[in-house]
């Protein structure tokens, strides 16, 4: 009984300190300049759960991380990307948390 | 007198202020918003030159972003006008303007929209004092304006026109026009967080009807003028340095007035 309670408590560690954070693709349409892609920054920053937002304006991608077992829907994605006056044009989740 | 408060007119309806956003023109305006729950602070310095008229001018503005295609703001001025006798100095006309972007074409790296502005130009300013600070009415500011703003091209095109009021002694200023077409370039495509230029080329037109007293029109006011007008704006990541200098190719002027010789516009943006 008591190490089958420390394999479990072995194992509820492990998957802990292996569960990946999510991450997103967002793609978004209408980002030319660099102060203007400050506000899709401020604005999936805004969201809660997110832990960093990295911004590409050529390819027009933005790469959204989460913390530890939050995530972002497409919706919550849609709403951030029109806050900061651009459009949405597809949503990937790449990493998925376990 | 009546030439003095006509300068002070023309001096309390500039449009040199009040008028710039974010990644628009210096001179002439575009149809970029801010943010939705974005601040702007804005702190700007203009210095206008016409004959022996000089006009500096300091001014703060602090807008905000109530959607992402609708921003407010405030601006408050200060300034210091002389000729060649007098000269005075204080706070200007508080202007509040509202700009709203109502229609958006996005696509990848490439934003085309179009916005209308409207504005109220308070009557703070002290119309007492000589030059005059303020025209001493509440006037009214209408714009429309459609951007084309690409990771290496811009384009904006704009219109806005001044309705002035007229103050206690029966003096109004003359309706103004103005006609901005502009071009910018960036030379080089920058990521995210690095320094990016963007140069750029106005044509600014100004068409101002003649100044009014008592319904009659002054002879020395009102008139045509056209600029040509270099800038560039400077920006990293939230912060923004725009500048530029409008120089006189054309004027037709009423009666006795002194030609532009030149404007410069500085200004400095932050986005919170």
């Amino acid at each position: 009984m008591k190490k089958s309670l420390i394999a479990i408590a072995l194992a509820l560690l492990w998957s802990t300190a292996w569960s990946a954070p999510r991450e997103y693709q967002v793609h978004v349409d209408g980002l030319a300049c660099p102060f203007c892609a400050y506000g899709i920054e401020k604005s999936f920053s805004k969201q809660a759960g997110v832990k960093e937002v990295e911004t590409d304006i050529q390819a027009g991608l933005v790469r959204v991380v989460m913390e530890e077992d939050a995530s972002l829907s497409e919706e919550q994605a849609r709403k951030a990307v029109k806050a900061a006056g651009f459009s949405l044009r597809s949503f990937n989740e790449t990493v998925e948390g376990n | 007198m009546i030439r003095r408060t006509a300068i002070g007119l023309l001096a309390g309806t500039s449009l040199l202020a009040s008028q710039a956003w974010a990644h628009d023109p210096v001179f002439g305006l575009g149809p970029h918003t801010l943010f939705k729950g974005g601040y702007e602070i804005h702190v700007e310095y203009d210095r206008e030159e016409a004959g022996s008229e000089t006009e500096n001018e300091a001014a703060v503005a602090l807008r905000y972003g109530l959607t992402g295609d609708w921003v407010i703001g405030a601006e408050l001025p200060y300034k210091r006008i002389s000729d060649e006798t007098e000269s005075s100095s204080g706070v200007g006309d508080l202007t509040l303007t509202s700009k709203y972007r109502f229609w958006r074409r996005d696509t990848l790296a490439l934003q085309e929209s179009a916005a209308v502005l409207l504005g109220v130009d308070l009557s703070n300013g002290d119309e007492t004092k000589d030059p005059a600070l303020g025209n001493g009415a509440t006037d009214w500011i209408a714009g429309l304006t459609y951007g084309y703003e690409g990771r290496k091209w811009y384009r904006w095109a704009a219109i806005r026109h001044r309705f002035n009021g007229e103050n206690d002694q029966g003096l109004r200023a003359g309706d103004k026009t103005l006609l901005d077409l502009v071009v910018g370039i960036r030379l080089e495509p920058t990521p995210y967080t690095a320094p990016d230029t963007v140069w750029m080329l106005e044509l600014n037109g100004e068409h101002s009807q003649r100044a009014e007293l008592n319904g009659a029109g002054l002879a020395n006011s009102g008139g045509t003028e056209w600029f040509v007008s270099p800038g560039l704006m400077w920006t990293k990541r939230n912060f923004a340095v725009k500048t530029g200098i409008q120089i006189p190719v054309a004027s037709d002027l009423n009666g006795s007035q002194f030609d532009s010789d030149y404007r410069f516009k500085l200004e400095l943006e932050w986005h919170l």
